[in-house]
């Protein structure tokens, strides 16, 4: 366990704010991936450091402080999501022929671009998993478990994924 | 579906996904709002700064009652009762003796940190305060009832879970007098200083004069003077140099004209102060920019206001101190109406 994170537990904001500093842009890509929304994820990532901010005395330092924290912000991201199942109606539909031109969002520059669009007109299901298997390098169990599906249904929203994916970066 | 299952086309696809960067930088600071949330709550306890309301008298003491009641049958305060005290950074001295991993801050005891020593005083078990380098501080008194510090010069973040008034900060401007929060208190080589409040409320004395200072919002302390018109922290610069004037320089009625043209509506709890403040010739002038500003609601009569009857002036402050704290916890997340306190 580091010094800053030992801090932080003893209630040193200072040192949480070093900590939110190192990994606010993992948290942050994290969760503008698995909503497609600019909005919701700055609310998710506040929500997600204020939750770690409250849960931090539970962090005994069996993994690397970064593993929980990011396990920690997927399931403050379904967790939001389960509570309000409002949150489909703003994401994009992978049907919906505008959802790549839509605002609301912010594009990243560069390598990937394409492929970040093409994973925001995910659906919701199809775009989550993709993005923890194939970005974040969580394995199916682990998706099953962070998100309330089974590991079967994980794999074929995978698939669908790809699919789908290489489709429209091929159109 | 496993790597080795994937079909061909699906190659190029994931190398793609792997470079995809993994940190994204949101477009502005969350962090403020970050602050606003955690502040006045320890980690793991999930326990929120408690927005204790300045006026509400009669809970509030009601609830001190109860604390006191409760508090107290754990037995009257030890004499020589110490509070823990750990070392954060450097080596901080409690009287001439440095601080080891922890130590024990016994009633009358110094603590002091030199510029690269920090540490944490546990006040009882209601809180804690941090000691920011430069800093020397006494412990003055430790019961049940008055946890008192004394800070000379430097810098204290105090964090308090319990009853309003049951922890103190004695400074050479005056006492600050915890209502249920957190904040940051400076304190010059001179006496001076600020403070600033990040969770609930904060009322500061000095002989007679008194300040109650809320979330998102701070006030200066002059030695002879006690603590000034509290201001927000993003108040213009105006308001500032003109509430300065009053409180510090005998600005007088220019000072307080000053004041009235450069308030927004979010200064509300500034100009609310300077109502129990300026002569009477001139309470009108503020009450009437007041009213503009943030619309008093029912019961708060002219009138009333102007004779300071204790009732429309709790009246008016619960209302303004709401939006206030509506417009702080919520920045960066809602577009909060400073009249209303409403959402836009």
């Amino acid at each position: 366990m580091t010094d800053l994170v030992r801090q932080a537990q003893q209630g040193d904001q200072a040192a949480f704010q070093s900590l939110y500093r190192e990994h606010v842009g993992r948290v942050y890509a994290l969760c503008l991936r698995l909503t497609a929304d600019a909005a919701e994820a700055e609310e998710l990532t506040q929500d997600a450091f204020v939750r770690a901010w409250e849960r931090l005395a539970t962090f005994r330092g069996e993994s690397a402080f970064s593993s929980w924290l990011y396990r920690l912000t997927v399931n403050v991201v379904f967790m939001s999501r389960r509570a309000a199942r409002r949150r489909a109606q703003r994401v994009f539909a992978a049907e919906d022929p505008g959802a790549l031109e839509r605002p609301g969002r912010e594009s990243n520059p560069g390598v990937g671009l394409d492929l970040e669009r093409a994973v925001a007109a995910l659906p919701p299901g199809a775009r989550e998993v993709f993005v923890l298997y194939d970005v974040e390098g969580y394995r199916h169990e682990e998706i099953a478990q962070l998100t309330g599906i089974a590991v079967g249904t994980s794999k074929a929203q995978l698939f669908r994924a790809r699919r789908l994916l290489r489709g429209m970066l091929e159109s | 579906m496993t790597e080795h299952e994937n079909p061909p086309e699906f190659r190029e696809l994931l190398d793609r996904a792997a470079q995809l960067p993994k940190s994204i930088a949101p477009p502005h600071d969350l962090w403020p709002a970050i602050e606003a949330r955690i502040a006045g709550k320890r980690p793991g306890t999930g326990e929120g700064g408690s927005g204790w309301v300045p006026w509400l008298v009669i809970p509030l003491a009601a609830a001190a009652a109860l604390a006191v009641l409760l508090l107290g049958r754990r037995g009257p305060p030890r004499p020589g009762e110490a509070w823990e005290v750990t070392r954060v950074a450097g080596v901080p001295l409690v009287g001439t003796t440095p601080l080891g991993a922890t130590g024990a801050l016994k009633v009358g005891d110094w603590l002091q940190t030199d510029d690269s020593s920090r540490a944490v005083i546990l006040v009882g078990d209601i809180g804690h305060v941090e000691v920011k380098p430069g800093t020397r501080i006494r412990l003055v008194r430790a019961q049940r009832t008055d946890h008192r510090l004394a800070l000379e010069r430097g810098e204290i973040y105090a964090t308090v879970d319990a009853p309003p008034r049951l922890f103190f900060v004695d400074t050479p401007a005056g006492t600050v007098v915890d209502l249920g929060c957190a904040y940051t208190l400076a304190v010059d080589s001179s006496g001076d200083g600020t403070i600033r409040v990040s969770a609930g409320y904060v009322e500061f004395d000095w002989s007679g004069r008194r300040s109650i200072v809320p979330l998102g919002f701070r006030a200066e302390t002059r030695r002879g003077f006690g603590p000034g018109t509290p201001y927000a922290e993003d108040a213009p610069q105006a308001l500032r140099r003109a509430l300065a004037a009053f409180d510090f320089a005998s600005g007088g009625a220019e000072a307080v004209r000053q004041a009235l043209a450069a308030a927004r509506p979010e200064d509300a709890v500034s100009l609310w102060h300077l109502l129990g403040r300026v002569d009477p010739a001139l309470r009108a002038g503020v009450y009437d920019r007041l009213a503009t500003l943030v619309p008093p609601p029912a019961g708060v009569t002219r009138p009333g206001a102007l004779q300071l009857d204790r009732a429309p002036l709790e009246t008016y402050w619960n209302t303004i101190r709401r939006i206030a704290w509506r417009r702080t916890i919520l920045k960066g997340i809602r577009d909060i109406d400073p009249r209303t306190g409403m959402a836009r």
